[in-house]
Order: C-alpha cells, then structure tokens, then sequence
C-alpha cells in the first residue's frame, strides 16, 4: 500500500524511498505548537491592520515560476517579501527557521536559504487559501523550465509544507503515485497545472491539513489541493529544497 | 484579436522555426490548426536566445525550446506554409 511515514528522527525513514516516490511523503508531527501557529496565523490574516506589509493576492512570497524568464525581477522581488517574512516572524522563533532545523536534524543535512552571484532567494511563501479555493494538478520540481537559474541544478529536489492553520473542511493535499516526464508538457494547461486525464486510475494519497504538521514530499509527484470549505482558511508555510552536496541542503521558493 | 494556439516543441528546424505539437487553440480563433504545425517565429520571450539572429545556433534553440510548452500568437503564414508568430513561455507546470 502505497502511504506515508510518519518521523520524528533521523533515523527510521528511507531518504531514497521519498526522492524515489516509493513513499508519497514523510510527515513530520507537531513542528510547531498549536498555539504558536495559532498566534501566527492571526498575525499573517491581520497584516493589514498591524504592518503597512501588502498582502500579494493570497501569497506572502516569491516564486520562481512566476518569474521564469524575468530572473533579475525575480531576485528584487524576493528581497522585498524576505524583507515582509522577516516582519511577520520574530527573529528569534521564526517558523522557516524551525522549518529548516527540522529538516536538518531528520536528514541529517545543514540547510541554508540559496543564493546566487549574492542575491538571496526567496525565504519561503506563505499561501493563504479560503473557501472554495483549491489548486489544480501540477508538479514543482524546478529542473526543466527554470534553466535560469543556478537552483535548477540542484539533484533530488523536495518539497516542505508546514501547516499553519487548518480549514474547517477540505484542503487536502492530494499526492498521485505518479512522477513528472517532459513527454507530459504535451498534457499542460496553458494557465497552470495539467490535464487531470494524466493520473486517471493512479493511486492516491490523500494528506489532511493538520496544524503545526510538516510535511515533505517529491513535488516530482503529481500533486493538488482540494477545495477549502468554511470561513477559516488554510494557511501554509512552505519551500523547496534540493542536495547542495553530500551534506548540505538549499532552500529557496 | 489575433488567433493564438499552445503546444510542445517537438523539433528546431533553424535558428527561426520550429515543429509544434497544437494542443490548445484559442476558442474565439478565426481559422483552425493542425495537430502538428511549423512555426516561423518573429518575437521570443526567453532571454536566452538572442534577439540578434546572427548570434543564435541551432543547438542554443534546442536547449531553450525542445520540449516546452509554448504560446504562439500567430499574424499570419509565410511562403514556406509556416506560421508566422510571437511565441511566449505559457503559465507554469507548477509553482
């Protein structure tokens, strides 16, 4: 049966069965408390009133396909929302920070944010999802289209969620057991995403959005969240990182 | 409104034209397309080739569009029974 590992230590997952899609995704429990990602999460959804931060749309972050061929925008872009991160999270307990020890300490790896020719990536997104929202098929890996820039080389490439506030219903993230190939660009929405006919009658791994719960997983993986249902929104923290070297990891968004 | 059309790049026929595998098509387009068209491009939006064409290669080409999926707003067919177009990265895969 294709399902998740739940970790909470370095030492009982297999690293090359998540990169692999063996597994859909390791779920790391109670990264941060229910009460902080509560005080958190009233803090992002009252940035108006309290910051002169703007609120981007529903996202709080840069990304990189959202810039695909516009790398410098990409870059003073990042640098404001790392600037708007760095508000909302205090520096001595901020979540991106807890999200990378976390990953260091199960992988066994240093983390730290990419750079390139002294430019920082983008620290994180956070993405805010309310009723009826919900996002379609698509995968993230970085590797094809984004020969732009220098994190597109980066091998092993995974995916981290943590959940900083959970809907009343729906928003789970849907993990199909089937991986990404360029032969699929044929099966592409010219929008976002694609075809849903690409995982007809594959096998499923239905997460749900748990608060404080990280999870991580190949974005290889043809993946979608399901439509948010209620008035409390799903909000989620996340980033991508890739194998630096041996023992160290990047992130970016 | 000019007719516009989505595929993949399928072959790099010169430093200018390509082969492209139609999967979309505009709704509201005023002509209809094959599944597969030549595209004589006049306008790209990837950086990487240059805007110059004597300083692109074949090989530069292939590595910025083999595969991709792209957009093609089309002004019309030339000699060669091409369409002549503006092609532009379309959307993401994901984020």
């Amino acid at each position: 049966m294709w399902t998740t590992q739940i970790v909470r230590g370095p030492s009982n997952f297999d690293y090359n069965d998540l990169i692999s899609g063996k597994i859909p995704a390791l779920i790391i429990p109670d990264v941060l408390s229910k009460s902080i990602c509560a005080s958190l999460s009233n803090k992002i959804l009252n940035l108006n009133s309290i910051t002169s931060i703007p609120r981007i749309s529903k996202k709080i972050g840069t990304s990189i396909s959202s810039h695909i061929y516009k790398k410098s925008k990409y870059f003073s872009n990042a640098k404001i929302s790392n600037q708007s991160l760095k508000n909302i999270f205090s520096e001595n307990d901020s979540p991106i920070d807890v999200m990378q020890q976390t990953i260091s300490k199960v992988f066994e790896k240093q983390m730290f944010t990419a750079n390139e020719n002294g430019m920082t990536y983008s620290y994180a997104m956070i993405r805010i999802h309310e009723h009826g929202d919900s996002i379609h098929l698509h995968r993230d890996n970085s590797n094809f289209e984004m020969s732009e820039y220098g994190i597109s080389d980066l091998n092993n490439q995974l995916s981290a969620i943590l959940y900083l506030q959970s809907p009343f219903h729906g928003g789970k993230l849907t993990i199909y057991d089937k991986m990404w190939n360029k032969n699929d660009e044929q099966m592409r929405c010219p929008e976002f995403g694609y075809s849903s006919d690409l995982i007809k009658n594959t096998s499923q791994k239905k997460i749900p959005p748990i608060t404080g719960n990280m999870v991580v997983f190949n974005p290889k993986l043809y993946h979608k969240v399901e439509s948010v249902i209620g008035i409390k929104s799903r909000i989620t923290l996340g980033f991508f990182f890739g194998e630096m070297s041996k023992n160290y990891f990047c992130s970016w968004t | 409104m000019v007719d516009i059309i989505w595929g993949t790049v399928t072959k790099i026929i010169s430093i200018n034209s390509f082969e492209m595998k139609v999967s979309h098509q505009k709704d509201t387009n005023g002509d209809s397309y094959q599944d597969i068209e030549e595209i004589h491009f006049t306008e790209i939006d990837i950086p990487s080739i240059p805007v110059d064409e004597s300083s692109r290669d074949v090989s530069q080409i292939e590595q910025n569009l083999k595969d991709k999926f792209v957009k093609c707003e089309i002004s019309g067919r030339n000699s060669e029974n091409r369409l002549v177009c503006a092609v532009s990265h379309s959307g993401a895969g994901g984020y």
